[in-house]
This record gives C-alpha cells, structure tokens and sequence, in this order.
C-alpha cells in the first residue's frame, strides 16, 4: 500500500510537470471535441465558393448525429495516438534510466507501482473521455440540428469509450515493461488497435474483440445490447490480465 | 550479518560472478575492493535486490534474502556509484516520495537534508544539482530510516576533497553506531582508513578476504630499513655474512636488509645492528600498504 501511495502522487507530480496531462487533454478533448465540430460547422461556409453546388449539397445533409459520429471517428484515431505516444514511456523509461534503483533497493513493491500507475492514468483517461463527450454533446447540440442525439446516447457511448481506452492502456503498460524503449511500445500499440479496427468486418469475431467497444459507441441506435456482454467481460478480463502480466515482468526485471 | 555463499551471475555466456562466498559480520565495515568491471557492482546491486542471481545463497540477518526480499530491504540502505532520481522533483519531494515507501515520517526529513547540507537547495529541481548535490543527496536517500545494513558504491568518488574527507568521517562515525558497512571502493587508501575486513575480487573471483590487521600481518615484507648517523661502508660485510640475511641494498647512510626469516630477524637484527657500533638514526620493518597488498594478489593471478 506504501507504495502504491507514493508512486499515485508522484505519477501525479510527473503527469503535471512533464506536460502528460497536457498531451492527454489535446488528444482527448480539444481536438476532436473541440476542434472538429468547429471545423465540420466551418467547413461549408469555407468551401461554398469553391464547391459545386451540388457538392456543396452533401455538406446541408449533416445533422447532430453526423457530427456526433464524426467526433467518435476522430476521437478513435487521436485518441489511441496520444495515448499511446505519450504515455508510451511509464515503465520503459524508468527501467531504462535506472530511475527503480532507489525505490527497489529501499523495498518498493512492483504491485503497487504498476497498479498506482495503471490507476492514475485510467482514471485520467477515463475522465478526459467523459469530459470531451460532454464537450462534444454542447457544440454539437448547439451547432447542428436533426437526428436522435440524447445525453444518454452520449453518456452510454463515452462508457465504451472509456472501457476501450482502459483496455488499450492496459496493453500500452505491459508493452512499455517489455521494450527497453517505449516508442517500440507504443507503435505496437497503435499498430495492434487499428488492426483490431479492421476485424470489425468479421460478425463472427468481432464481439469477442475490445475494438467492437468503437464499433458500438458509434451505433447510436442500440448503443448498449446483448452483443456487447461477451465484448465487455473479454475486455475486463484483458485488462486484469495485462496489468497482472506487468506486476509479474517487474517482479523480474533487473533495474539496474 | 550477510553470509553469501557461492553466488553466481551471468550475463549472457559472461560469467561476472563465479560462485563467490563471503561473509560480513555485523557492526563492521566491509571492504569491497577490485578493477572495474571486477564485480564489485554486480554483487551490490545483488544483494540490495536490483538483479537476479544465477545460483548461490545469500543470507542476510539470518534469512534466506530471496525468500524475505520485501521485508529485508526495509533494513537496508543502498548509495548506487550514479544515482539517478525524478530530475522533476526537488530534493525534499523525492525524500518524501522514497519515505512514503519505506514508511519514513516527513517530519525527519528536514534533519535529513541538513545533515547532508541540502537544506537551502531543498526546494531546488534534481535535473539543476552538480554531481555532488546528487551524490549528496543519495547519501540522504541510502541513510533514510537509520537501515541496519548500508551499502555503499563508490560513495566518495564524485564528491570533492573536502566532501571526500567527510564521507570517511561519516562512515566512521557509522561504525561507532555499529551499522554494518558494505563498502566498495576502488580508492585504497579510504578503504585502509575505514575498514575492519578487506576483501579483494577480481575476474568475478574472490582473491583474498580478511581483517584488515591479519592483512598485515600476513603481507608484511621481509625487509628492514635502517638508516645510520654516517656511511657504514665496510661494516655492513659484518651483516651480509650471517645466514638470515638474504640481501643487503645500500644506498649512503640507508640500507635495507633483506631477510629469509622475518621472526628470527625480528629478534636477531637489532642485536647485530648494535655490534656494528655505529649510531642508528632510524630502524623499521617495512609496511604493505593495502595498494602493494591489492598489486601483488592481481599480479599473483
């Protein structure tokens, strides 16, 4: 417990002073919820006298629920960029800079450490996502009209949202234990989520693969259904797994 | 206090241990001494749970360290040769980052930055120290939670002749307090000063481990420097003809007389010096220091 207290409040301390929060809150929040529903109401009135008007048609057709799928879409791909880009490093950075000499000399417990850290940042993780879908509902309430849109839909989108991030993330940790170097962790992150994305395809597979969480957000007819029960408890259970997967390489690792 | 027996450490298809033993009474400063890239680090970063091993026992307190890791730590302190800390933070943050892990009240750590002269560069960032501040600042670290068992790696070897002067004090001070002190250093003349036990390792072997006195002892040279008033000249003939004595070097009014026996000479010499009848000014058996002792065992390899 010690050390699980003292790795939450310096992950903390670290998330604030290296600029991750930062970076988390560019590629969560502002640009696919803040930016891109600005730029999807913009775009019209910049191309209009560039455009056909029969392209410019196209353009009239975008209701909220449009704009709502369109914000998932680019939340997907920043999203999954940001986080692993930027939080690639957690562990790798702290075997690789012998930063665990003095915390492992002095007792640390690796549990605690990979637990306070896989908290901290699914906890951030979790509320950036809430905060950008929340954001997003009030632009896109505000700049468009038609379509089912509700804050429910919203909410009920963001769980999935949350719950694939976590997943994800849990991966990100693991690999980020494994590879002295986190960029090689995070592109094999990035690489593994958009090719997940394209298993989507398969109705046989898909359910059983976290990547269906993206798929049903964005069906804002049915967000919630029975297909997703499989989807969720396989993700619930990815994310025991790769976290317990991690507490056991740190056990291993030599840090120095 | 720490009884290791027959570690071993590979990296690869290197051997950088090669079924060490050792042991370290508690109480006493230990002297790790060898080249680098000897395995002096290795064995630190062993036996304060850094790294694996590949076979042995290590026993420290009387617990298997393997079994009883978590709980072992907790009594001991480690000063790597580099720290290395959360550049981000200041000094008294880090301090209470590794306090909050071993359970060690912040009220103490003011004491603890003034003991290490950080207190007026408490709220300053890691990342702006010198080599010294962090060294410093480490030794902080390594002493949090007054542990039972300090190792420390090259503890003077970034710091100033004034700081240096200071480590040895400290560690001196240490041994009153009987902390056992796990010393590895490659500058002989800190660990003649500080040291109760030597032991000196080289190729991931272990040369030689013994008490510093015993050391002595055992490597004395079988030479006497004797210095005269004036020249002997002819009268050294008297000594060269006596049948312990191996060789005579003569060098104005200073000779050294080498011997086959250094006992019987012990008695015999002062007695045959006085029947030269000539005024002796100075008479001493030579020392080894710890660096001839160190040179020769190398070499004897």
């Amino acid at each position: 417990m010690n050390s699980f207290k003292a790795y939450f409040k310096k992950e903390i301390i670290e998330a604030i002073r290296t600029y991750k929060y930062l970076v988390l809150f560019i590629g969560i929040i502002f640009w696919p919820a803040m930016l891109s529903p600005m730029m999807l109401k913009l775009l019209p009135l910049l191309l209009k006298n560039y455009m056909p008007p029969e392209t410019m048609s196209l353009f009239a057709d975008f209701t909220r629920d449009y704009a709502f799928q369109s914000f998932l879409n680019d939340s997907f791909q920043f999203g999954i960029f940001f986080i692993a880009l930027g939080l690639m490093g957690l562990i790798a950075n702290e075997v690789r800079l012998q930063r665990l000499v003095f915390p492992y000399s002095r007792g640390a417990n690796p549990a605690g450490i990979v637990i306070a850290k896989y908290i901290h940042y699914a906890v951030t993780i979790s509320l950036f996502t809430l905060i950008a879908f929340l954001i997003d509902y009030l632009y896109v309430d505000r700049l468009f009209t038609g379509g089912i849109l509700t804050l429910i839909i919203v909410l009920k989108s963001s769980l999935l949202y949350i719950l694939y991030y976590c997943t994800i993330f849990s991966v990100l940790l693991y690999f980020s234990s494994l590879f002295k170097r986190g960029l090689a962790a995070g592109f094999m992150v990035v690489i593994l989520a958009f090719s997940l994305s394209i298993l989507n395809q398969f109705e046989t597979v898909r359910m059983y693969l976290p990547n269906y969480l993206i798929l049903k957000a964005a069906d804002i007819v049915h967000v919630f259904d029975n297909t997703l029960f499989p989807t969720v408890i396989i993700s619930i259970c990815l994310i025991i797994l790769f976290v317990f997967l991690s507490i056991l390489r740190m056990k291993k690792i030599d840090v120095a | 206090m720490i009884k290791v027996v027959g570690l071993k450490k590979n990296y690869g298809r290197v051997e950088a241990l090669k079924s060490i033993s050792f042991e370290v009474e508690k109480g006493s400063v230990f002297g790790f001494i060898g080249r680098n890239g000897a395995g002096k680090t290795t064995t630190m970063n062993i036996l304060t749970g850094l790294i694996r091993f590949n076979g042995g026992k290590i026993l420290i307190k009387g617990k298997d360290f393997q079994e009883n890791k978590q709980e072992l730590l907790k009594s001991i302190g480690y000063l790597p040769e580099t720290p290395t800390f959360y550049d981000y933070m200041n000094a008294y943050e880090y301090l209470r980052f590794i306090g909050e892990i071993i359970g060690y009240e912040g009220k103490n750590i003011g004491k603890l930055l003034e003991m290490v002269k950080l207190a007026k560069q408490k709220k300053k960032r890691i990342g702006a120290y010198s080599r010294g501040m962090k060294q410093r600042l480490a030794l902080a670290v390594a002493f949090m939670g007054s542990p039972e068992i300090l190792f420390l790696d090259e503890p003077a070897s970034a710091l100033d002749p004034e700081g240096r002067m200071e480590m040895l004090e400290l560690i001196e001070g240490l041994k009153d307090e009987k902390i056992t002190i796990f010393l590895s250093t490659h500058i002989l003349n800190d660990a003649e000063r500080v040291c109760n036990k030597i032991c000196i390792i080289d190729e991931g072997k272990i040369l030689l481990n013994e008490n510093l006195s015993q050391l002595y002892k055992s490597y004395i040279q079988p030479i006497f420097d004797i210095e005269f008033e004036e020249e002997p000249a002819s009268k050294i003939d008297l000594l060269k003809k006596l049948k312990w004595i191996e060789n005579i070097k003569e060098n104005g009014r200073k000779i050294s007389i080498y011997v086959k026996n250094i006992d019987y000479a012990k008695r015999e010499a002062l007695k045959e010096i006085s029947k030269l009848d000539i005024n002796v000014v100075s008479y001493q058996i030579r020392k080894s220091t710890l660096e001839d002792i160190f040179m020769r065992m190398v070499k004897q390899k």
